[in-house]
């Protein structure tokens, strides 16, 4: 053992460690300081202890009490109403390329996957044009009357269909990887024993990709959890702010018109982180302790 | 062993003669209901593609008077040509370049920390090595949504608000990406290194001319979803740029909204859509068979 200090791993691991703490590290102490402070972005945080969080849980009189519980209420659905099919449709689309008679996997791959590489601004503005009652598909071919964004529950509808149509491609490429590894075997055994196609799904195919399940599906959850994009471009957060999420009242809360509440924005994002951090621990243990 | 495989083989030959009637059957229906399903699905994904093309391409007055067709009646380039023109309110030439700029850059720093990192943390021997890098990957699951405005905050202070920079450094200090390179060099046999320094090769050497070439693939994956990541990135820009002529081309499509407001000239609006598509798009086009790949997680995490 030599007691020399090496200085080779400081120039490999050095820059990074510096990024890392300027850019996560300080960012993540600070946000979660700046929660017990009232902040303007501008002035130095001033100390207030739990009073955000006491204003944010518990004053029901209080505006932020109110944006606080619609956003998080509007997270909630928007999460309830996504994961699962961001989940379920990825599956079948996977199941159903592995079918051995299908021609063209490559192609409808693609077509599948494409959508997700495009921005949400610019899927957003194709989308809202779809939806549009004069112009797109929605009244012209289905004779709607209805205008969609201001209008419950369809405003929640062309939100989770822009989510669906650019999210499922990701999900659907892990699937496949895993599916395509899963022994051929198995299913051929399983298949002389009499073994039904639904139950071969449900006996060989889900515990066989038990961790790109729990992967996918704690990932795809902590995702949906920091929706701004959808509503914003699609609802701006409407009808009567039920679609107004919870990222787009912390956004406006600390970089909207006006001075800035940022101790509160930040009180809300940490709560929201912590609410982020529950969950997926608690998907990770149940998930485990099942599939053992 | 043998012995056993050759009796479960000869089972698996003699039981299923019961039911090899309807098998064939079973397995139509299923291809016919896969194909139907994927079918359908391909139309649903593919028509706003489509659509948002040919809308493009399409007169106001066509769009207006003759309502939803998938394809147009007379094709023009008019929408494309105010789109150029309009170079104060929504210059789109400005925010397709400045996310051009941003995310090439952004991708080619991401290359070289990632492989310059994974490699200290994989190929290197140092004091407190994986406890480091456990501690790092451990800080970085907690929810980014905490250090959004003191991040900001930064930015600021570094004078970085409505300049590139912005969206170019931060990205670095990811975590996960330097975890895949990390896995990935960790397989690769330590004798190499070895061989390489008893001939008198630094560190740097062996990362450049032993290890880079060896960890290419995965640095590949890396660079196109940084890029895609960096390009389609919303809420980032959104809140750092203020200033129309700096911003990227998603922050400047939420603008959209208001300058071509209320669908009034569709074209335009799908004109700078689709332009904003294209790079990502022809990305994909030439990188493909690295988007689907995929890292296998069943292995990925056990390695």
């Amino acid at each position: 053992m030599t007691k020399k200090f090496k200085l080779a791993p400081v120039f490999f691991v050095g820059p990074h460690l510096i990024l890392f703490i300027v850019f996560i590290l300080l960012p993540t102490i600070y946000g979660i300081y700046a929660s017990f402070t009232k902040w303007n972005l501008i002035g130095d945080p001033v100390w207030v202890g739990l009073d955000n969080y006491k204003t944010i849980l518990f004053d029901s009189g209080s505006t932020f009490h109110k944006q606080f519980t619609n956003g998080l209420e509007n997270t909630f659905i928007f999460v309830l109403l996504s994961v699962p099919l961001l989940i379920v449709i990825p599956l079948m689309i996977a199941v159903a390329l592995e079918h051995k008679g299908v021609k063209g996997k490559s192609f409808i791959q693609s077509v599948i996957y494409i959508p997700g590489l495009i921005s949400i601004s610019a899927a957003a503005l194709i989308w809202a044009l779809i939806f549009n009652k004069q112009l797109g598909v929605t009244g012209n071919v289905f004779h709607s009357e209805t205008v969609w964004a201001a209008n419950q529950p369809y405003a929640w509808i062309i939100i989770i269909v822009l989510t669906i149509w650019g999210g499922v491609g990701g999900n659907m490429i892990i699937y496949r990887a895993s599916l395509s590894g899963v022994a051929k075997d198995l299913y051929e055994s399983a298949e002389m024993d009499g073994a039904g196609a639904v139950r071969r799904f449900f006996s060989i195919t889900l515990p066989s990709i038990r961790f790109p399940l729990i992967y996918t599906f704690v990932m795809t959850t902590a995702g949906a959890f920091n929706v701004f994009g959808q509503p914003l471009m699609m609802t701006k957060g409407g009808p009567q702010e039920s679609t107004t999420v919870l990222m787009m009242s912390i956004r406006k809360l600390a970089f909207g018109t006006g001075e800035s509440i940022a101790g509160m924005a930040s009180a809300m994002a940490v709560l929201l982180g912590l609410v982020i951090l529950v969950i997926s621990a608690l998907q990770y243990y149940v998930m485990n302790r099942n599939a053992n | 062993m043998s012995t056993q495989v050759s009796i479960d083989k000869d089972l698996t030959k003699v039981r299923p003669v019961a039911q090899k009637k309807d098998q064939p059957r079973a397995g139509r229906i299923s291809k016919a209901v896969a194909y139907v399903f994927l079918a359908a699905l391909c139309v649903i994904w593919a028509i706003p593609i489509i659509f948002g093309i040919s809308t493009s391409f399409r007169s106001q007055t066509e769009v207006v008077s003759s309502g939803f067709r998938l394809l147009p009646e007379n094709w023009t380039f008019e929408s494309y040509k105010a789109i150029l023109e309009n170079t104060s309110t929504a210059p789109i030439m400005q925010w397709l370049w400045n996310s051009v700029f941003i995310a090439t850059l952004h991708t080619l720093l991401v290359v070289v920390v990632i492989s310059i990192t994974g490699y200290g943390y994989s190929r290197m021997t140092f004091k407190g090595r994986d406890t480091l890098f456990f501690t790092l990957l451990g800080i970085s699951f907690f929810p980014g949504v905490v250090n959004l405005i003191p991040s900001y905050k930064i930015i600021d202070a570094l004078g970085w608000v409505n300049t590139s920079l912005a969206m170019i450094i931060p990205g670095l200090a990811g975590m996960g990406n330097i975890f895949l390179v990390r896995q990935f060099m960790n397989s690769i046999p330590k004798d190499l290194d070895e061989s390489a320094r008893v001939d008198g090769a630094s560190d740097f050497r062996i990362y450049l001319s032993v290890i880079l070439p060896l960890v290419k693939p995965v640095l590949i994956v890396c660079a196109l979803f940084s890029f895609t990541g960096s390009w389609n990135d919303f809420l980032w820009p959104v809140i750092v740029y203020t200033d129309v002529t700096k911003m990227p081309v998603t922050a400047g499509l939420l603008l959209l909204q208001d300058i071509y407001g209320n669908y009034r000239m569709i074209g335009q609006l799908m004109g700078s859509a689709i332009l904003a598509i294209i790079p990502t798009l022809l990305l994909f086009l030439f990188a493909q068979k690295y988007f689907v790949q995929s890292i296998n997680l069943n292995s990925g995490i056990k390695g």
